[in-house]
């Protein structure tokens, strides 16, 4: 799912990104894997939950990285993570009401694989650009 | 309905496919149809409230789909299921999104619908005494259409 292309040039965001996206993988491979939803619902709430934790660790640690090099455009940059964050605890408290639906699942999996791509490739990129503005490569 | 309005999407939908999915569109015809048609597997409808009003259709061959899908995700995709129709939906949306901002900077202010995702070849939407555009662009894993009946309000 990492594609060389997602990078924007800083070392620490790179290499989380990676993670991020190798949790991703794990999650949307569990959940697209054959057999009975039930039988594997186990293994996509433990995929999802590891997933989850990261992304926060990830938003905070980037959040802070902005703050670090003076980003210009850091508190726009925080709302958009802010906005993300709700709406993954809209579908946690969903999935908490409703229970894992596997339609329900795939509907989050598919949000969180756009909104990702998406983000990196826009909003990132030119945290990236700031940075190399700046001469603060790592 | 006027030609001003797709230009916007083409631009937003090069935009979102190179960022997204390292594909360049072309445009392959652009033609007014008496009805809004969606002739391949998997379409993306969205409405379109505000200074203009009206409905805009994304279609997608079903080889297209999953190949999409499988360049965002790296996992082979068999069949148009419920993450497959998401995540064109999501596409659509961030599309269209894109193309209300452009848009905008002509003074048209609108909002989107949420996507609503249909699977199979439908004869859908028609308009009497109303001509659609159809856009049709191809790309380096098929060809697909945004169909478009907008109107000023």
């Amino acid at each position: 799912m990492w594609k060389e292309k997602y990078k924007i040039g800083v070392e620490l965001i790179d290499s989380q990104h990676k993670e991020l996206f190798n949790r991703v993988y794990d999650f949307l491979s569990t959940m697209q894997s054959k057999g009975d939803w039930d039988e594997k619902l186990e293994k996509v709430k433990e995929t999802m939950n590891f997933m989850q934790e990261y992304v926060v660790v990830h938003f905070n640690d980037e959040e802070a990285y902005q703050d670090e090099i003076g980003y210009p455009e850091r508190e726009e940059h925080k709302k958009v993570h802010a906005d993300f964050r709700s709406t993954i605890n809209n579908y946690v408290e969903i999935f908490n009401k409703q229970g894992f639906s596997e339609e329900l699942v795939q509907q989050f999996g598919a949000k969180l694989m756009t909104w990702l791509i998406m983000h990196v490739c826009k909003a990132d990129k030119k945290i990236g650009e700031y940075a190399q503005s700046k001469g603060e490569n790592n | 309905m006027k030609a001003e309005y797709v230009n916007p999407f083409y631009i937003a939908a090069c935009d979102v496919f190179e960022l997204m999915l390292s594909l360049h569109p072309k445009r392959s015809s652009l033609k007014a149809v008496e009805e809004l048609i969606n002739t391949k597997e998997a379409s993306v409808v969205l409405g379109v409230t505000g200074d203009l009003k009206g409905i805009v259709i994304f279609s997608f061959p079903k080889e297209m789909a999953l190949e999409m899908v499988k360049i965002m995700s790296g996992i082979e995709m068999e069949e148009i299921d419920g993450f497959v129709s998401s995540a064109l939906g999501e596409i659509g949306n961030i599309i269209s999104g894109n193309a209300l901002t452009l848009l905008s900077k002509n003074n048209y202010k609108c909002d989107i619908t949420p996507p609503q995702i249909l699977v199979g070849k439908y004869k859908t939407f028609s308009a009497p005494n109303e001509k659609s555009l159809l856009l049709s662009l191809s790309t380096e894993i098929g060809e697909f259409d945004i169909s478009m009946l907008l109107k000023e309000k």
